[in-house]
């Protein structure tokens, strides 16, 4: 039952892939004139959990929707019981993939019928003004379908 | 990434520590008051942004919109401030719509607080929440940690202990709204001639019940004098070294050349705008 979640951000981080010896004027940070523009981690979905820095506050936002989202569903389960929380899980992810829209069109984040489920429909925060896609390219709508579908 | 990108964060602190300065963010180092009436609730702020030592803004604007009868003073970092009260108020007219009734004073503070404990005092918003609702007059003080107060009145940023201490002698219960007003100009000029982080003009803004009035500039202590001597350089003190005409016959070889009528102004370029 936690409201706020814990503090689990490291002390020490490097951006650097395995292998790398970094700058030589400041060590741990990525070459970008010898090797290149680096991958940040945060730029690709699968890889949009793990931290980027070892600032403090980083791992806070990125737990903290989940963190929320345990407390309701445990406070849930406590007063109506296990099939509660279990039938909202169903709900949820049934409408996570029964909806897509094509990246393309700007879909970044939840749909609006997950955000009603969650309760998020009438929120407005930092995450949807600042979406941090204005330097990436965008996948075309013909990859994205045929990596959903698994042509690829 | 989406939101607060923490990927320089590295850097900047490896950076740090061989001695780069790190950049200093536009403060309001401030003052901004609040105090309730019979009836209706004012808030007041003064309109210098500084930058350290340098002044950034002489007349900038501290109180924000938040809903028609919600509004907010803002103190501490000058884009925290603004950002925010705009993020809350689009927040506070979508639970509107939804809900369908009038915002509220109190749901209006508490997004503010859960927002700012989000972000552990990141986001360096020090507000002032003053607005009246169907439940009544609210005034409330945020700050950038997520901590509340509700007070009848409320003094915040740097020079809310000279704003308070006008406060402390001279607020008294159920005052009618000219007196609210003169209090809380009288607190903020305390805080503009006492503190140097606050300057220039009162702006106020009365909340009541059927409606919010900004006066913006509602006191100018600062008006800039007019000099005593005029330092204007006289016509023909620097020395004509080559001089050349060029006549309208020569010039019209290369360019058109139209005549003006009388007392119309040159119009270089027209750019149609969508009214």
């Amino acid at each position: 039952m936690r409201i706020a979640p814990a503090a689990g951000h490291s002390s020490n981080y490097s951006h650097l892939q395995n292998k790398s010896l970094g700058a030589p004027s400041a060590p741990g940070v990525h070459d970008s004139l010898r090797a290149g523009v680096g991958p940040t981690v945060a730029t690709s979905a699968a890889t949009a959990s793990l931290p980027d820095s070892a600032h403090p506050l980083e791992q806070r936002l990125k737990k903290w929707e989940a963190t929320q989202d345990a407390l309701k569903m445990e406070g849930l389960r406590r007063t109506f019981g296990i099939s509660e929380p279990i039938r909202r899980g169903m709900e949820l992810k049934i409408t996570r993939e029964g909806e897509w829209r094509p990246a393309t069109l700007g879909a970044t984040g939840p749909g609006v019928h997950e955000d009603i489920l969650n309760g998020r429909d009438t929120t407005c925060s930092w995450e949807d003004i600042f979406k941090g896609d204005e330097l990436r390219t965008l996948p075309g709508f013909h990859e994205e379908v045929e990596k959903k579908v698994r042509m690829q | 990434m989406p939101g607060f990108d923490f990927s320089n964060h590295t850097r900047n602190a490896a950076l740090h520590a061989r001695g780069v300065p790190l950049p200093k963010a536009t403060s309001t180092g401030t003052t901004i008051v609040g105090c309730i009436f019979e009836g209706g609730v004012v808030i007041a702020a003064d309109t210098r942004a500084t930058s350290g030592p340098i002044v950034a803004d002489k007349n900038c604007e501290k109180l924000h919109y938040i809903a028609p009868q919600i509004w907010c003073a803002g103190a501490g970092t000058a884009a925290d401030t603004e950002f925010t009260t705009a993020l809350i108020s689009s927040q506070l007219e979508l639970h509107a719509l939804s809900t369908g009734r009038k915002p509220r004073v109190v749901t209006c503070m508490t997004m503010l607080k859960q927002h700012l404990f989000r972000y552990q005092g990141h986001i360096g918003a020090y507000l002032v929440v003053a607005g009246v609702d169907p439940t009544g007059v609210g005034l409330f003080t945020v700050h950038a940690h997520g901590s509340t107060d509700k007070l009848p009145y409320v003094t915040m940023g740097s020079g809310s202990l000279a704003a308070m201490s006008v406060f402390e002698t001279q607020w008294k219960s159920q005052m009618t709204e000219q007196e609210a007003i003169d209090l809380a100009s009288n607190a903020i000029q305390a805080g503009i001639f006492n503190d140097l982080g606050s300057g220039s003009n009162v702006d106020v803004a009365i909340i009541t019940k059927d409606k919010t009035t900004l006066k913006r500039g509602y006191v100018k202590p600062n008006e800039r004098s007019k000099k005593q001597k005029s330092y204007v350089f006289k016509r023909g003190t620097t020395a004509v070294l080559n001089e050349k005409v060029i006549t309208k016959q020569e010039i019209s070889k290369y360019v058109t050349v139209h005549e003006l009528e009388g007392g119309e102004p040159a119009l270089a370029e027209k750019m149609d705008i969508d009214v």
